[in-house]
Order: structure tokens, then sequence, then C-alpha cells
């Protein structure tokens, strides 16, 4: 019984918890603790975005190509963050927690439609 | 000439406690430091193999020797593999105590409830806590929580699976007494 309530709240807040996040196109958002460093949408195939993100420890260096996001270098000791690989659904999250860096993917990648738009 | 004695001598059932605990604590830090040496599962997940000695001492020994050796074999456990006072150490002593504190008063309040139950309790409190200390302490993002259900429902099946490897130890156990 206990179980069964415990898979009944678990799926309905994932259920929740992707719908309210799939809305709207896919961006990346690259967050410093509460600050918001840079939001991008997926590059055109072919192309990709680097950024340096400043954390606690250092720099945080991050790719983002048409087939995901990661980090690519971490000044952490655990390396957990790159070992978590390329992302690329809405939802999905990164997180650097010694450096305190966050790439969290919000909206959807629709037939794998790419959008120009950038903020930084 | 005859010395006086400061303390008297320990009895034995308090020895063989001692012992046991001691013996669970071993067991538990060796988990700990194995978990650590595994293949990573994700930064964010573990099996909790660690968390079937604090089930085996709460059946064993009681609650409050279960608590010790929860909070201890963080500890401990970080100590040996280099992360004791990092951000990993806090994040998992918070999981650890919150889990502990979720499996004892389960035990307590819940007539009846096996150690398959309590470990899903103890599971499912560790991961949540382990959020929540992420999210207040070091990253103050609410998009963290996206990960979250899918983390919980792998928790409910490695709380199902630990709680019944320490039932099943636990009868063995008591078998051989």
């Amino acid at each position: 019984m206990l179980l069964l309530i415990s898979l009944a709240g678990i799926l309905y807040a994932w259920q929740w918890i992707h719908t309210e996040v799939s809305a709207g196109p896919a961006m990346v958002e690259i967050y410093h603790d509460e600050v918001l460093l840079a939001q991008y949408s997926f590059p055109e195939p072919g192309k990709s975005i680097h950024f340096d993100a400043e954390g606690e420890l250092g720099i945080s260096e991050i790719i983002i190509d048409s087939e995901g996001v990661h980090f690519s270098s971490s000044p952490c000791r655990t390396q957990y963050c790159i070992s978590n690989g390329r992302h690329s659904e809405g939802g999905e999250i990164i997180a650097c927690v010694p450096n305190r860096i966050l790439i969290a993917i919000k909206g959807s990648r629709i037939n794998g439609s790419h959008y120009d738009a950038m903020v930084e | 000439m005859l010395m006086s004695r400061s303390a008297p001598r320990p009895s034995l059932p308090a020895l063989e406690h001692k012992a046991k605990w001691l013996s669970l604590l071993l067991l538990a830090v060796s988990l700990h430091v194995f978990e650590a040496a595994l293949p990573s599962l994700g930064p964010w997940f573990k099996p909790g193999l660690a968390n079937i000695a604090t089930l085996l001492a709460l059946a064993i020994l009681g609650p409050s020797a279960a608590a010790m050796l929860a909070i201890w074999r963080v500890i401990v456990g970080s100590f040996l593999i280099g992360t004791l006072l990092t951000p990993t150490f806090i994040i998992s002593l918070a999981g650890g105590v919150a889990a502990a504190i979720a499996m004892l008063t389960a035990w307590r309040l819940l007539p009846g409830i096996t150690l398959i139950g309590v470990s899903l309790i103890g599971a499912l409190a560790h991961m949540t806590v382990q959020f929540l200390t992420v999210e207040s302490l070091f990253i103050h993002q609410q998009a963290l929580y996206y990960l979250l259900p899918p983390l919980l429902l792998l928790s409910v099946v490695t709380g199902w699976v630990n709680g019944g490897l320490a039932a099943y130890i636990v009868s063995q156990l008591k078998e051989s007494d």
C-alpha cells in the first residue's frame, strides 16, 4: 500500500513538472546560484556555442550544440557534472554543486526545430 | 595494596551491544566506501547499500543505536574517501540524518511496519532532503526539482531492495541465535 501511494504521488508530480516545463521553445538556461548567467536556444547542426560560467571555484566550460548541452570542463574535484554527459530534453538539468553552476533545459524541441534568439 | 576503580566494569550485555554496533559501523563504512568506488550512476544517485547497516542496527540494537550509526557512517566514510566537510559531505550527512529520523519515526509510530516499509520511507526522505539541502545551501534554483521525481522512483526501487536484504539478514541472524 505504502509503495503504491509513493509511486502514484511521484508519477503525478513527474507528469505535472513535465507539463509545466515543456511549454514554449527549447531554451538552455545557465545559472550561478540565483543569477541567470545566460540563456540560449539550441544552435543549428554543425554550429556550437561555448560558454564560460564563473562559479565559486572557477570557470566551468559549457558547450551547447544541436545534440544538446554539456559541461566540457570544471574546476570541481568530483567531475560528476562532466560525467553526467549531454542533455537535450525539456525538464532536464545538469548541476555542478561545488561550483554552484546549474544548467536547466526548458521548453520542448519540436521536430528538431531551432531558434536563434539568445540573451546573455 | 588495593587500587580503587574510578568506574565500574561494563556488563557483558553492554559490551556485546557495543561490539555489535561497532561491527555494523564497520559494515556501513565499508559499504559507503564501496558505493563511492562504483561507476557513477548519475551525480545524484547511489544505491544506498550503507543504509542496510542502519536497518540492521534498528532491528537488532534499537532506534538510538541506529541514529548514531547513520551519523558516524557518513563522517567516517567521508573521511576515508576524502570528501569530509565538502558539499558532498554536507549533502550526504543531511540525507543520512533525515533518512534515519524518518525511519526511526516510522518504526516507532507505525506498529507492524516491516523493514521494507521502513527502508522505503528512509530512501524517499534521503533523496528529498538531498535536493532540499542543495537548493537551500548551494544552488538557489527550483529548477533542481525537475530531476526529483525520476530519482524518487529509483529510490523506491532501491529502498525496496535494501529493505528486503535487511529483512533477510535479520531473519537469518535470528535463526542462527
